[in-house]
């Protein structure tokens, strides 16, 4: 007799694997990719700012949009805050990382200081330096005032007023909080290399210059490359750094895709669908783009 | 192997069972947590610190109410002015209905069908000021009902007057800004202007108003008249020669009130809550400031902002007859005088009116009511409102007719 | 090229590169660097502590300390503010998204990184794919799906909004932690008469524990710390049952701005994160190694 799998054993033997994997995905379906089905949905549809679905409204939603007067100066907010800030952490975290590999006493325990920002709430973080920044009181300002740079309660204390020193400040935020995570990807990406590397090099007589820049950078790629892709999907969608320290104003001013879709959408909820809509295409293509211009495919097969 | 395939079979199917019915939500009990006789009540805060929290005085009148009404229970939620809007808007959307708002309210939700009548849950709705109907009412019923109102003066500081050698107070904006420069001279802010996201749109009508403008005209936006381009440009002016505080945009009322309290500033546009922040900080004595009519481009305004708070009673949890009785129980003379005492307001009906009529401070703010101008009450306001506040700001930075061009196309273009 | 960075070996079972060795004048140079980023890293939650500390006269002074220190803003947080109410919530939504993650992360990874079945590949590209997806992104969406469910609470929508964003991570870190196990000590243990599911229990969970580990306190401190969501979804609450972080911006705009108590809460919502981080310090390196370099 042949043997024969009974249809019950088969049934069982593929629904093992749902088993297993089947709540992950159900998770990740409800949670992650149903949103972005309701989010266009939403875009088409005529919703106030009470959140009642009071018709189909076609392409308007997006017209609207497009004809926001603010919308060009907020999408190149965007870029700008994006790439200034992840090149910046990015460098500065290479830079720690070296740094805070080598071997000196207490190592431990400044690096547990280095974690920090990264353990708080982005939030509160954001507070203390919105304070820190008062005009007439904050810390930074008196600082500032005993370094003779500022006038304590001047216009040019009031570093939050301003757009564009807003912004600055704003961004020494952002790569603040994002330091950690990225030094220590960068600082396990330094520890996977094996010494001889460097003594090889050092026998070869390259200075340490170069041998960072011949051995270490290339052989820290991985490490980089994914530190830089995590923080550029971090930074594009921050949002409690802006919200807490101008809300995005004056008058969007201060405000990057997010904190504008989070603006509008008190008023109008179809439009704030539609630039998510928006926002949200503009990440994959980003990461898309990303991942063909490093190559990264190569990266993980070798 | 062992056969364990039909058990495995079974409770993934189990599994998948449980998770769907935990993800459809067991049962379809509202969300609001609401008991079944629990009255949500959320108000604006008009208190200055944790003492006269409006949270506090709304917990009076629940504890009364909740004695003679045993079986009734009222919840008091207070949240600052600031995020007012903003977070009864996501209550809404996220469908967590309130029963009873006190601040400020929008006839989109009497559009919606989301609000009861006044005349659903008030037994004696035309006890509130007529003057203000209008403004609560959508479609002609009226869902908006008065609580509070107030109308705004300007303020000044006499002390600062003296100091920079002005004699009276100002009447035009001529005297407006030179009186600002003195005073900005001698080191201090001249003349407070918040056009921060918290009222930016009260400061503004202000003006608006000072050049013979306005929110609409004859019920039809025209946001971006000529009148209100000049009392923009006129702003504009003013802060870049440094005669308001700095970055306006980015400055609230309560803010600049509290900075005027302390003696700080020399002219702002308030109302009489500003009294009590006064008295608190103890910089000020009764004698060192007044209050006068708004300044306006030739001379001082004849009708100024009439501003009322709203209640508004939602109909989603079904508590008609709870709402009444405790709609009726704290619109009583007595409470609403109490109010208004506490935060030097006005009060709403007009019973409590005329027994303040007599009143020496409050009388003549009285007789200036029914003369109010106030906000549009169309469903297009609250968009519009909404885009006032987060951008007027930059009317006085950049270019007053386009911002208010903008905001102009956003008021037509809704609804 | 080199085989220690493609495969998933977390760098706790690699011993460390060693330096050649240094000039100790170069040392100091190096630890006095090292000690001032740490300062420099510390100072605004320094600050953070000291605001909380100012009495209320003193907030506006522009002092770098505060001349009396007192604890009067914690006090007056548990008395009147319900803040009890705040911590409780954002402690069951923290507990119950790690203890989700753990309940569905957990077979997933495991499954994933013992057995090739047909899918897999697709699976890992799914978990990896919505690495890059975030609430914020996605927040109309998320607001208008979780208020179309009538959920109970909106702690119930945060456990799971919070465990299905971590999920990923925590796939992709354990997957990368059970892969480097050797399948052969299951094998072994099977042949001794254990089933699979023993055999996972008793071998490789114990051994995978430092990158469990990892996996479920990053999500705990992210569920913690989050705010959009949390924000958006429990504003109808009562104010005690809202998340911390929902409380902690609360105080602002509430007269003015109450920074004494805005702060104090702070402290008090970073405190246990803080202790959390210092007891996995050591395994973020390791953990990252197994996540980041793969």
């Amino acid at each position: 007799m042949a043997s024969r799998t009974s249809p019950l054993r088969s049934i069982g033997r593929a629904a093992t694997p749902l088993l297993w994997i089947g709540p992950a995905i159900a998770l990740i379906a409800v949670v992650v990719l149903w949103p972005v089905v309701v989010m266009i949905q939403s875009s088409f549809q005529r919703i106030g700012g009470e959140g009642y679905v009071v018709g189909y409204n076609g392409l308007d939603n997006f017209r609207t949009l497009f004809h926001e007067p603010y919308l060009s100066g907020v999408l190149l907010r965007t870029l700008v805050w994006t790439v200034g800030v992840v090149v910046v952490t990015m460098l500065i975290s290479l830079a720690l990382a070296q740094l805070f590999n080598q071997r000196f006493p207490g190592r431990r325990v400044a690096r547990w200081a280095l974690i920090i920002p990264w353990a708080c709430s982005v939030m509160m973080t954001a507070l203390i330096f919105r304070w820190a920044l008062d005009r007439s009181a904050g810390v930074i300002n008196v600082f500032l005032h005993d370094l003779g740079l500022v006038k304590l309660g001047s216009n040019h204390a009031d570093w939050l007023g301003n757009p564009h020193w807003a912004m600055f400040w704003m961004m020494l935020v952002a790569v603040f909080v994002s330091l950690p995570f990225s030094t220590y990807a960068i600082l396990s990406g330094l520890q996977g290399i094996p010494g001889d590397v460097y003594e090889a090099a050092s026998l070869d007589g390259a200075t340490s210059w170069r041998s960072y820049r011949h051995v270490t950078l290339p052989l820290l790629r991985p490490a980089i490359l994914v530190a830089t892709l995590i923080n550029i999907i971090n930074v594009f969608n921050s949002f409690p750094i802006i919200w807490e320290m101008t809300k995005g104003g004056p008058g969007y001013q201060t405000s990057t895709t997010t904190t504008y879709m989070v603006a509008i959408k008190q008023g109008n909820v179809g439009e704030s669908a539609s630039l998510s809509v928006i926002n949200f295409a503009l990440v994959i293509v980003i990461v898309i783009v990303y991942l063909a211009t490093t190559k990264w495919k190569e990266q993980v097969d070798a | 192997m062992k056969h364990k395939l039909t058990g495995r079979v079974a409770g993934a199917i189990a599994l998948a069972t449980a998770t769907a019915l935990a993800l459809t939500g067991c049962g379809g009990s509202s969300s609001s947590g609401s008991g079944s006789d629990t009255l949500k009540l959320v108000v604006a805060d008009y208190g200055t610190g944790p003492d006269n929290a409006s949270s506090k005085f709304w917990q009076g009148i629940v504890d009364d109410f909740e004695k003679a009404n045993p079986d009734i229970k009222v919840k008091v939620t207070s949240i600052p002015w600031t995020n007012f809007d903003q977070q009864v808007q996501t209550m809404v959307q996220n469908k967590q209905f309130p029963d009873i708002t006190e601040g400020d309210y929008f006839s989109n939700y009497a559009q919606d069908g989301l609000l009861y009548k006044a005349s659903d849950v008030l037994s004696k709705p035309d006890n509130l000021l007529p003057a203000f109907k209008d403004q609560g009412s959508y479609n002609g019923e009226q869902y908006g009902m008065p609580w509070t109102t107030s109308s705004r003066t300007l303020f000044y500081n006499k002390k600062i007057f003296a100091d920079a050698g002005i004699s009276a107070a100002p009447k035009t904006w001529a005297d407006l800004q030179a009186d600002a420069a003195k005073i900005k001279a001698k080191g201090e802010t001249g003349f407070g202007l918040p056009l921060g996201a918290e009222e930016a749109q009260a400061e503004s009508l202000l003006w608006m108003l000072g050049a013979g403008g306005g929110y609409q005209t004859d019920g039809k936006y025209t946001i971006d008249s000529a009148a209100n381009v000049t009392a923009f440009t006129f702003l504009k002016n003013l802060v870049k020669a440094g005669d308001t505080e700095p970055n306006p945009g980015t400055v609230n009322r309560t803010d600049l009130w509290q900075q005027f309290a302390q003696g700080k500033v020399g002219m702002i546009n308030g109302s009489p809550a500003l009294i009590p922040i006064i008295q608190k900080a103890g910089v000020l004595q009764d004698s060192d400031w007044a209050s006068v009519p708004i300044v306006g481009q030739n001379g001082p305004l004849d009708t100024t902002l009439g501003v009322c708070d709203n209640v508004a009673a939602f109909n989603a949890n079904g508590h008609q007859a709870q709402i009444k009785k405790f709609l009726d129980f704290a619109y009583q003379d007595k409470y609403q005088l109490a109010f208004d005492k506490e935060y030097d307001l006005l009060p709403a009906t007009t019973s409590a009116a005329d027994a303040l009529a007599s009143d020496p401070i409050f009388g003549p703010f009285l007789t200036a009511l029914p003369k109010s101008i106030q906000y549009p009450s169309d469903t297009s306001w609250a968009n519009v409102k909404t885009k006032i506040q987060q951008t007027i700001g930059t009317a006085v930075t950049g270019d007053p007719k386009q911002v208010l061009g903008q905001l102009q196309q956003t008021a037509t273009s809704a609804s | 090229m080199s085989t220690t960075l493609t495969t998933a070996t977390p760098s706790a079972l690699v011993p460390p590169a060693r330096p050649p060795r240094r000039r100790t004048g170069k040392t100091i140079a190096v630890t006095i660097a090292a000690y001032a980023v740490a300062v420099i890293f510390l100072l605004p939650y320094v600050e953070m502590v000291l605001v909380a500390g100012r009495p209320a006269n003193e907030l506006l002074d522009p002092t770098y300390f505060p001349q009396h220190f007192t604890f009067k803003n914690f006090t007056t947080l548990w008395s009147s503010g319900g803040l009890g109410g705040n911590i409780a919530t954002s402690l069951e939504i923290a507990a119950g998204a790690t203890l989700l993650v753990l309940i569905v992360a957990l077979p997933a990874a495991y499954y994933t990184a013992r057995r090739k079945f047909r899918g897999r590949t697709l699976f890992l590209l799914l978990v990896l794919a919505t690495q890059m997806f975030q609430p914020a992104a996605m927040l109309v969406g998320l607001q208008r799906e979780f208020t179309d469910f009538q959920l109970p609470s909106p702690t119930i929508s945060l456990i799971l909004i919070d465990a299905g964003f971590n999920m990923a991570f925590a796939v992709w870190i354990l997957n990368a932690f059970f892969s480097s196990i050797p399948v052969e000590l299951e094998e072994a243990a099977m042949v001794d008469g254990c089933s699979r599911v023993r055999a996972m229990f008793r071998i490789t969970l114990p051994l995978a524990a430092p990158g469990i580990v990892t996996a479920l306190i990053f999500t705990f401190i992210s569920a913690w710390n989050e705010f959009l969501v949390a924000l958006t979804l429990s504003l109808g609450s009562e104010p005690s049952k809202m998340p911390l972080t929902v409380a902690v911006n609360n105080f602002i705009g509430q007269y003015s701005i109450d920074w004494g108590h805005l702060f104090a809460a702070s402290v008090i919502a970073t405190v246990p994160v803080v202790i959390l981080f210092a007891l996995i310090e050591r395994r973020v390196v390791g953990g990252l190694t197994a996540g980041a370099v793969k």
